[in-house]
């Protein structure tokens, strides 16, 4: 086993789940009605847990330990995707972010039940159940939204037309993911990306949504990020800082 | 002011498999499916739940025992046509989480007839009654039993949204506990 590639693939996976969980988390107190305040929390609480899941396999691979992983990397060694960093714009840019994510992960999982890697499988099949509530209330919101009134549908679009580039990194092959792919332990990123557009195209035209011909992501390398990762750690990483021995 | 809320809900938990649906409080909804997702978000963070119902806070038909009281005759006038309703009742005040449960179902041409025709087949007492609802059953919604796995199954796990996870500082003792 590819040992190395493993690690940076959970890694990259615990970083995605991570920054979309923080970015999330900025709504609490700020969602348009007091339901889908608790709603969306609750999706970023269990985004929270995968993240954690996922560093728990990259510490068990000899990673360094969670805490350390989320609360003392600075914005160059995160591997998460461009799209996740971006801030959290308007009702439409974060359920159709959160959906595009959903409906990825819900694929991948499907996948990582069947991982050759127990660890991951079993991972897998805790993480599963929850996307699947996840991606039901996106969709949910999706249909209302894009086929809601003339400003919900005018907003849900110019979402999609920023975030679908930004959409297609999160399957670009990581280093040595290929030896990964043929062992069985997780699929590769071509075949997951053809899952995936081939549910949320057709999902996304009935809510009257227009597919953008741009689907070139600004990058497809995890080292290079948007400048908005940065200021998101130095929140997320605030508190933690602050004192170094702290016991939580 | 105006209510820009969404039209209220009320939600009905049952917690196990044979045990009645109970009413646990109501969510604000644009329409019938959201109004089960915020359910879910709202009342099964916590466990244990197999199945909620929701139904339009517009579309239930309350009655207290002293409503009764006051006008034993609450029902004349209001028949319509036959439709099935669902009976819930509130018959005790011992579990203050507990409002009213499901009873039971019968065909009326009222809600008013519903609750009448409950307190004379004997279903409905009320001496021990505090309050009965009647609800058409086409205004219930109700969960999926294949959404058990990813709807209600995955709170059980969540033992740090439980309270007694957390730590506390007593009043009277100085000291911190945190269960595992």
């Amino acid at each position: 086993m590819n040992e190395p590639a493993l690690q940076a693939y959970l890694l990259a996976q615990a970083d995605d789940h991570l920054i979309l969980a923080h970015r999330n988390s900025e709504w609490i107190g700020h969602a348009p009605i007091l339901e889908e305040d608790i709603a969306l929390a609750n999706i970023a609480q269990d985004e929270l847990g995968h993240a954690t899941l996922f560093y728990d396999l990259v510490c068990a691979l000899g990673g360094d330990d969670p805490d350390r992983l989320a609360f003392w990397r600075e914005a160059g060694k995160f591997r998460c995707v461009q799209m996740v960093e971006q801030p959290r714009g308007d009702w439409a840019f974060t359920m159709l972010r959160q959906y595009l994510f959903d409906a990825a992960e819900t694929i991948l999982l499907a996948h990582l039940v069947h991982s050759s890697y127990a660890p991951l499988a079993q991972a897998a099949a805790k993480m599963r159940n929850e996307e699947i509530y996840h991606l039901r209330h996106t969709t949910a919101w999706i249909k209302r939204l894009g086929l809601g009134t003339a400003e919900s549908h005018q907003r849900t679009q110019a979402a999609l037309d920023a975030l679908w580039p930004l959409a297609q990194q999160l399957f670009a092959p990581l280093p040595g993911q290929a030896d990964l792919a043929s062992a069985g332990i997780v699929p590769d990123g071509e075949s997951w990306q053809q899952a995936w557009r081939a549910e949320v195209r057709p999902f996304l035209t009935t809510c009257s949504l227009t597919i953008p011909a741009n689907d070139t992501p600004p990058t497809t390398d995890r080292t290079r990020h948007s400048a908005h990762l940065a200021p998101l750690l130095a929140d997320l990483q605030q508190v933690a800082r602050m004192e170094q021995e702290a016991v939580w | 002011m105006t209510d820009t809320q969404w039209p209220r809900y009320e939600v009905f938990k049952q917690d196990l498999p044979g045990q009645p649906h109970k009413a646990v409080g109501s969510v604000h909804a644009p329409d019938a499916e959201m109004a089960l997702l915020n359910a879910r978000d709202v009342f099964a963070r916590r466990p244990q739940v197999v199945s909620m119902w929701v139904a339009p806070a517009s579309a239930v038909f309350s009655l207290t025992a002293e409503e009764l009281a006051a006008n034993p005759e609450f029902w004349q006038g209001t028949a319509v046509s036959p439709q099935p309703y669902a009976l819930f009742a509130k018959r005790s005040q011992r579990r203050s989480m507990t409002f009213v449960e499901y009873a039971g179902e019968v065909v009326a041409e009222s809600a008013q007839l519903a609750i009448k025709q409950a307190l004379e087949d004997g279903r409905f007492q009320p001496e021990t009654a505090i309050v009965w609802w009647a609800v058409p059953l086409s205004a219930i919604s109700g969960s999926d039993p294949q959404d058990v796995d990813s709807y209600y199954a995955p709170a059980t796990a969540k033992t740090y949204r439980q309270q007694s996870y957390y730590g506390f500082v007593s009043p009277t003792r100085k000291s911190v506990k945190r269960e595992p």
